[in-house]
């Protein structure tokens, strides 16, 4: 299993946002959580990517318990993630973002950087032709030398998915990647999130768009108020009548 | 410049030592030019006041971290110089390499207690520390001299070299100062630069990506403190006293207000922005008593119409009309 949740719960004071929620993601799959707004979505992405501690339960990534692991820690097992509102680096360019997220295969310290060695340079010529690859597979390579908070909404969305692939992630966790774009834009997106399947990287992502997560998913989990509701094929959960009464029936009707 | 920002590699290495050169090359040519006149003694004052100014941007500029501690490790600088070779015989340069070993001793332990924590918790730590060095050197008589400082420090020597004239010590402090400066450039192109501007941009997110934020940020600031930290040797050897009025919090603020004028994630602008202080100091009549209303008026406009430095801001707003008309 590549991610293992049992139980999870997250509870701010009083209040549940998350209540005794498990599921696996298997290597390769596409999941989708989907639920209402405050059916505890993003609070899941807190607990597996460290940001906020279960208040009880387990996180297992790769058969690895994260328990007391810093969102740092985390990250360097190989879960990277993608923000709601885009969290790029907004006066770097581009290609500067998609480098950063590349930046743990440098090896050149303080001294070799400020000293310039050719070594360092060589590095650097290297992590920038990477860094290109990645924009290539996301069809960013126009924007490489742009200035990120100078694009678009959606294409900052890429920048920060393309920063991300350029972790070496094995795990990577999207939040609501389709917000706001258009249908072509949708399709598009879809057709990337399949290609990074296809590369080996396994996906879970937050999203409203229902077309656009029955399109690609494996499996959708559906959280209703921090509760387990289904979790399944696009087609089961979409059959289930717990989740047409609390979520789909509701939406389509809207 | 923004652009400037990613031109990294190889040519962003050449284009800083390139520049650096000129720089160095008209410096170097100024008393064949000029003479052997009192205006090298101001420009030593440059050479030397220019570190601290430089760390500060490294630091605050280039990584949005702000501390007070500048001043605090310029005097530990200067009075590690001093205690060392007035009290225990050293030469001038191992004193000043074994106060810049200390110097990292305690930026790095106050780096890796502080800089864990996001916000403002370094400028207010570093804003005690600052108070607590000033205490000891001031109450400290045996050790610092207490108020009266310490007098006939001796000047770097290596042999038959001597910096005993302004016109040697020009020549070494310069070097040393613009050399300091190439590194500070190529640092901040390098991939430790990227994470600086990253790290001032949001930390969480460099965490997400596996590079620590918290690690980065103690890195530069002991690089920063330290770049304080020879300044303060380098001022002591020069000037050959010290009391406790060299590196006082006063002169810390003044470091901030010089990166004000100069411009914060400008390195040049720090070297710039201390040169102008200085000289209109020095040869511009009656400025001493306008210093800090000009320095606190570039610190105010920073705030409130030009977030880069005045400096910076100014020049951007006399070359848009240019720029306008050219396209």
């Amino acid at each position: 299993m590549m991610l293992s949740v049992r139980a999870a719960t997250k509870l701010f004071g009083g209040l549940a946002a998350l209540r005794d929620v498990s599921f696996d993601l298997a290597k390769g799959e596409i999941k989708a959580v989907i639920g209402p707004n405050g059916a505890g979505k993003t609070t899941m992405f807190h607990l597996i990517t460290g940001i906020l501690r279960p208040t009880s339960g387990r996180i297992e990534f790769a058969g690895r318990s994260v328990e007391g692991l810093s969102a740092l820690q985390i990250a360097r097992l190989g879960i990277a993630r993608t923000f709601q509102q885009p969290q790029i680096f907004r006066s770097l360019t581009v290609l500067e973002n998609v480098m950063l997220g590349a930046d743990r295969s440098g090896r050149s310290g303080l001294l070799a950087c400020g000293l310039g060695l050719p070594r360092t340079r060589l590095e650097e010529r290297r992590q920038i032709a990477a860094a290109h690859e990645y924009l290539a597979f996301t069809g960013m390579a126009d924007h490489a030398q742009r200035i990120a908070s100078d694009l678009p909404l959606g294409e900052q969305r890429y920048v920060e998915i393309t920063r991300a692939l350029a972790t070496g992630a094995s795990l990577l966790l999207l939040d609501e990647p389709a917000a706001g774009l258009d249908e072509t834009e949708t399709e598009q997106l879809s057709a990337l999130i399949l290609r990074i399947r296809d590369r080996g990287t396994t996906v879970l992502l937050i999203e409203h768009h229902m077309k656009f997560v029955m399109g690609i998913a494996d499996s959708v989990l559906v959280l209703n108020f921090g509760a387990w509701l289904a979790d399944g094929t696009p087609a089961e959960v979409r059959s289930s009548p717990a989740v047409i009464d609390a979520y789909l029936g509701t939406a389509e009707n809207a | 410049m923004k652009s400037g920002l990613a031109f990294v590699t190889a040519s962003g290495i050449a284009w800083n030592s390139g520049r650096v050169l000129v720089v160095a090359l008209c410096m170097f040519a100024l008393p064949s030019v000029f003479g052997h006149g009192y205006y090298l003694n101001t420009l030593n004052f440059v050479a030397v006041f220019a570190l601290p100014a430089i760390g500060l941007s490294l630091l605050s500029g280039l990584c949005g971290q702000l501390a007070i501690s500048h001043g605090a490790f310029f005097a530990i600088g200067a009075y590690g110089s001093a205690i060392l070779t007035l009290r225990l015989g050293l030469n001038p340069l191992l004193a000043s390499a074994l106060t810049q070993a200390i110097v990292i001793v305690i930026s790095a332990a106050i780096g890796s207690l502080v800089l864990r924590l996001r916000g403002h918790y370094l400028a207010i730590a570093t804003l005690s520390f600052s108070i607590i060095v000033e205490v000891l050197i001031k109450e400290s008589p045996r050790l610092t001299g207490g108020q009266q400082g310490m007098t006939a420090i001796p000047p770097y020597h290596l042999g038959a070299l001597r910096l005993d004239s302004d016109v040697a010590v020009y020549f070494a402090y310069w070097s040393m100062t613009l050399l300091l400066l190439w590194f500070a450039l190529n640092l901040a192109q390098s991939r430790i630069g990227r994470i600086m501007r990253a790290i001032r941009e949001g930390e969480p997110v460099v965490d997400s990506l596996g590079i620590s934020a918290a690690q980065n940020k103690t890195l530069i600031y002991i690089v920063s403190s330290v770049f304080a930290g020879l300044g303060g040797s380098m001022y002591a050897h020069f000037v050959a006293f010290v009391t406790p009025a060299t590196g006082s919090i006063m002169f810390a603020i003044d470091i901030i207000m010089v990166l004000a004028l100069g411009g914060f994630d400008r390195l040049w602008g720090a070297l710039i922005g201390v040169a102008l202080i200085t000289l209109l100091n020095e040869y511009a009549l009656g400025f001493a008593d306008y210093k800090r209303i000009i320095l606190g008026f570039s610190l105010v406009s920073v705030m409130l119409v030009f977030p880069r430095g005045l400096l910076p801001g100014l020049i951007e707003l006399l070359l848009r009309p240019l720029r306008r008309s050219a396209s």
